[in-house]
């Protein structure tokens, strides 16, 4: 984990953290209004809960605790233990705000007055009656080492750690020591050995051996003494700090001598290449010569290394610097881009009905510019997967060391590039997933070892695409879920009848059902049943789905499919009747040809020979209840889908289109086989086929006459 | 296997305290009242670190780790002394004594946790 | 919501459905448009008679008089569609209405406004918010939110699929 990515997470939370804090403070007045909606006391319980799971995964431990007491209070609300008054409303405003001064303090924005905190935090627990102890005695006054970590605070210190020969007679194991450093940010540890005796004079229980590190980090010189604080006394330590001198931009400064002696016209450079080239380098010539020991040269060599990559690093942060973008101007972006392409298809048409060589030229030129135009804009949206990855990699680092459990995460498909909005909303889901995975999944080392597991557990997070829609994989090797325990558990809470019959797969479903958790236990980790239900609501919005796979002892998997809702696609335009729909051409593979005489070959099943490969079909006529009249040629489009082949039967191709995808909005969020809308080049609406949901659909409503052969 | 770490005191309170956090980490914890307790304890069962108190009946801690440490053994145990802000000399005389470490009462259970994983990983 | 209309004079638009005069709250209307071609979106209930181009926006039309059970709206030289903002599953949203003809802007007295009589008006009596009454002529106003809730949606499309 570097410093590096431990920053953009902490900025990823302050944002949210930002975002859920104004929509806390719409939730709370309204709670004053209307003190007995559920909607809005879960909503309030949800955002605390958010910001204290995130603020407890980078560092912002005050948060996290403060936070936590709010939430205690919005549980008992939620379970109808503590009614809202206008005291509770008004204290958790003044606690939204005093995490707001938090956030702000982090950036040394603000200070935290912590009897502000305190006061809250003792207000509360006597509004609550805290008495049987769940509310944990608040700890709160550890808003130094949040507010020091600042990407601009980051220094490199050299530290040179020579043990006395009799440290181990402490107890102290110097290892422990050296990986505390090495959580501190980028280090590098050179053991030096010169001072070894021969083995016969070598005396195991004495150190003999000495470090030379070199750390970059955002702590504080101070929290590196900490680090050697029980060896004071018993080693010669120095930490000095290194990069003091470092110029943000001194290229001209870091030129080597020869290159400078090019520049000026005084040497050729490639004369000056061909000359070093036989030449030693200096730590080689100094440990010919004997004067220095090769551990040295070594710790020099990383030293040298690890400035250059960090003035690497503030050079490419100088240079690469992006500018913040209100996502509403984005989309505006987006938007104007989408009417742009539509109103150059409409110029392209006319200009090849015109037929008139300057118009054409122009259209064409215009045509050209708009695609360019069309994939920058998309490419802003762009994000690769990856870049949420590695906040994963420390949530599960994070809560396997919480749970004393052994966890890797194992990540695939991090280039899979999905849009920016649909990778934000896919954090919490992942997020909750993940947690699940490593708290109730995968079993303690020992279980795992008993049950003949390797000790060390796994959840494999992967992204890829599949046609038109984006899957994204969470697999562990652990404990798979339990069948009877949920169904058990759904039966206790009242959410299906004790006799029901249950598909494995609805008994999966179950779990995201909401006011199901199978959590007992009130933990930092898993939460209080803000869990699955959530999760689904969240890839419902993104009109995804979440398939379940488990198997008992060997563990579970959770399948997202998600479509790629880029605002502007591919299409191919077909005509049925007086209907013209758009088919994504990212799922298309070939249209082929569909005869009366066909069709009776096949005595009237939907399957169709094509070149000896026999391809269940749609009649879109049928499927969508189109009256007109029979045609003697058809065409089918056949497409392909999760490695299915399925034909859709359309009167004729009119050929490809530029879509832009239009929402059909909220009123049509329901319909199956319909993913959205577009405007054509004379103004009329025509609808985009959702072929994996047709497909399903139609798999589902006549299983054998379609697809069956 | 859980590492093991027992805890010295006299005060069942501040024992709880440390086995419940230890216990929450994931580590086993086994208790003595005393000095003359733990050094039972050691001899008949496995135990990777101590966490003790100094001011005991019996026998104190500064005895204790001068005990443990004369022991072939647990020559290199790790051993964290409990002081009191005020005992700033016990803290020298616990060092000289051979303890890894110390942590000043009161404390909160992440800091005690940072010293145990200091100490013991 | 429109507490208020008890209070103040209110502006409404009026319309005709087959022979019936509604009116809307003015507030409610954005805009009005001649009604030229509507794309059909499949598996939906009859009264959505689909989705039209609203200026780069796709926005549903419904053929209120298939929702008031009465006959389907034939295209005129007079049919209109009348954008609406309703409120729907909270959010605010946009669309269109078919009407046979789009009548005028009138403004009634609170006391020109009478409970809807709850019996004998072949229309759900939550539809409507009162009768009007101007010039010995009675309109009906419409509460255009109760007319598109989620509940009602959700039974319209097992219908709509069923029917399919």
């Amino acid at each position: 984990m570097s410093g590096n990515e431990l920053d953009a997470g902490r900025e990823a939370f302050k944002e949210e953290a930002a975002e859920l804090l104004s929509e806390l403070e719409l939730s709370l007045l309204d709670l004053e209004q209307h003190p007995t909606d559920d909607e809005l006391i879960g909503r309030v319980f949800r955002a605390m809960h958010t910001i204290k799971g995130s603020g407890a995964m980078f560092g912002f431990d005050d948060i996290a605790d403060f936070t936590h007491e709010v939430e205690t209070a919005f549980d008992l609300v939620r379970m109808g233990k503590l009614a809202v008054s206008k005291e509770l409303t008004n204290l958790t405003l003044r606690a939204r705000d005093q995490i707001r001064t938090m956030i702000d303090a982090s950036e040394g924005k603000a200070s935290v007055d912590n009897a502000v905190t305190e006061d809250i935090v003792v207000s509360l627990q006597i509004l609550i009656k805290v008495s049987d102890g769940t509310a944990e005695a608040s700890d709160i006054a550890q808003t130094e080492s949040a507010a020091s970590e600042d990407k601009s605070l980051q220094a490199t210190y050299r530290i040179k750690f020579k043990p006395f020969a009799e440290l181990f007679t402490t107890g102290t194991n110097p290892v422990l020591l050296l990986n505390e450093l090495r959580q501190m940010g980028t280090c590098n540890v050179i053991a030096q050995t010169d001072a070894i005796p021969p083995l016969e004079q070598f005396n195991p229980e004495t150190c003999a051996t000495y470090w030379d590190v070199i750390v970059t980090t955002t702590q504080d010189v101070n929290a590196i003494r900490d680090v050697f604080i029980f060896v004071d006394g018993m080693c010669e330590l120095t930490i000095e700090r290194i990069d003091d001198d470092l110029e943000y931009d001194d290229s001209e400064a870091g030129m080597k001598l020869g290159e400078i002696l090019a520049e000026r016209g005084d040497v050729k450079l490639d004369e000056v290449n061909s000359l070093l080239d036989g030449q030693k380098k200096v730590g080689q010539i100094l440990v010919d010569a004997g004067m220095v020991d090769k551990g040295h040269i070594q710790a020099a060599l990383a030293e040298q290394q690890q400035l250059k990559e960090i003035q690497e690093q503030r050079q490419k942060a100088a240079s690469a610097a992006s500018i913040r973008v209100a996502s509403y101007r984005l989309d505006k972006l987006v938007d104007l881009v989408g009417e742009l392409v539509t109103v150059q298809a409409r110029l392209s048409q006319t200009a090849v009905v015109n037929g008139e060589a300057t118009l054409t030229s122009i259209a064409e030129e215009v045509e050209r510019l708009t695609w360019e135009l069309r994939d920058s804009t998309m490419g802003i949206r762009m994000l690769p997967m990856g870049t949420t990855f590695s906040k994963f990699k420390r949530l599960v680092r994070d809560l396997s060391l919480d749970l004393g459990k052994e966890i890797q995460l194992a990540t695939d498909g991090a280039d899979t590039e999905l849009d920016k909005t649909v990778i934000e909303k896919l954090s919490d889901p992942l997020v909750h997933i993940i947690r699940n995975s490593v708290d109730h999944g995968i079993e303690k080392p020992d279980v795992r070892f008993a049950a003949g597991k390797p000790r060390m557990g796994t959840v494999r997070l992967s992204a890829g695409h599949s046609g038109a829609s984006v899957l994204i994989k969470i697999e562990d090797d652990g404990a798979g879920l339990d069948k009877d325990a949920i169904l058990r558990k759904a039966i206790a809470k009242g959410l299906i009848s004790n006799d029901a019959e249950l598909s494995e797969k609805e008994i999966y479903g179950l779990i995201m059902l909401p006011g199901f958790s199978t959590s007992e236990s009130v933990t930092s980790v898993s939460g209080r049943g803000v869990g699955m239900d959530v999760v689904k609501k969240n890839v419902d919005a993104l009109r995804g789905s979440i398939d379940i796979k488990s198997k008992k002892g060997f563990g579970s998997t959770f399948i997202l499919q998600l479509p790629l809702t880029l605002a502007i696609i591919d299409g191919l335009l077909v005509k049925v009747a007086d209907d013209i729909f758009v088919i994504p051409l990212s799922v298309v593979e070939e249209c082929v040809e569909l005869t009366k005489a066909d069709v009776e070959k096949m005595n009237d099943r939907h399957v169709s020979n094509v070149r000896g490969v026999l391809i269940p079909y749609i009649r879109l006529r049928e499927h969508f209840s189109i009256d007109a009249d029979d045609l003697e040629t058809e065409q089918i489009v056949v497409t392909e889908v999760d490695d299915k082949k399925v034909g859709f039967v359309v009167d004729y191709v009119i050929g490809e289109h530029q879509t832009v995808i239009k929402s059909l909005g909220r009123m049509f969020r329901e319909i199956e086989g319909v993913s959205g809308a577009t405007i054509l080049g004379d103004g009329t609406v025509a609808l985009i086929l959702d072929v994996p949901r047709l497909v399903n659909t139609v798999e589902r409503d006549t299983p054998t006459r379609t697809v069956g052969v | 296997m859980d590492k093991v770490i027992m805890t010295v005191d006299d005060s069942a309170s501040v024992r709880q305290m440390v086995a419940f956090t230890l216990k929450g980490a994931g580590y086993a914890v086994i208790q003595a009242v005393d000095g003359k307790d733990a050094l039972a304890k050691l001899a008949s069962e496995h135990i990777d670190m101590i966490i003790t108190d100094l001011n005991m009946p019996n026998l104190d801690g500064i005895g204790l780790v001068k005990a443990v440490r004369g022991m072939p053994e647990h020559k290199f145990m790790p051993i964290i002394m409990v002081t009191t802000e005020s005992q700033e000399s016990k803290k020298l005389e616990g060092r000289a004594a051979g303890a890894t470490g110390w942590i000043v009462k009161p404390f909160k259970p992440e800091q005690l946790m940072s010293v145990v994983r200091k100490v013991l990983g | 919501m429109s507490v208020s209309a008890t209070v103040e004079p209110t502006q409404y638009l009026t319309f005709k459905l087959e022979e019936e005069v509604f009116a809307l709250d003015i507030q409610k209307v954005r805009e009005v448009l001649e009604f030229s071609s509507v794309t059909r979106v499949p598996r939906t209930p009859e009264f959505m008679r689909g989705v039209i181009n609203l200026r780069g926006s796709v926005v549903p039309v419904v053929d209120l008089r298939l929702k008031f059970g009465m006959t389907h709206t034939e295209k005129t030289v007079n049919t209109c569609v009348i954008i609406v903002e309703v409120a729907f599953d909270n959010e605010s949203m946009v669309l269109g209405a078919l009407s046979d003809s789009v009548q005028e802007v009138i403004e009634l007295e609170p006391q020109m406004i009478e409970q809807a009589p709850s019996i004998g008006m072949k229309l759900r009596t939550d539809f409507i918010k009162g009768m009007g009454k101007r010039d010995n002529e009675f309109m009906i106003i419409l509460d255009i939110d109760k007319i598109f809730t989620v509940e009602e949606l959700a039974f319209a499309q097992e219908a709509g699929q069923s029917a399919a």
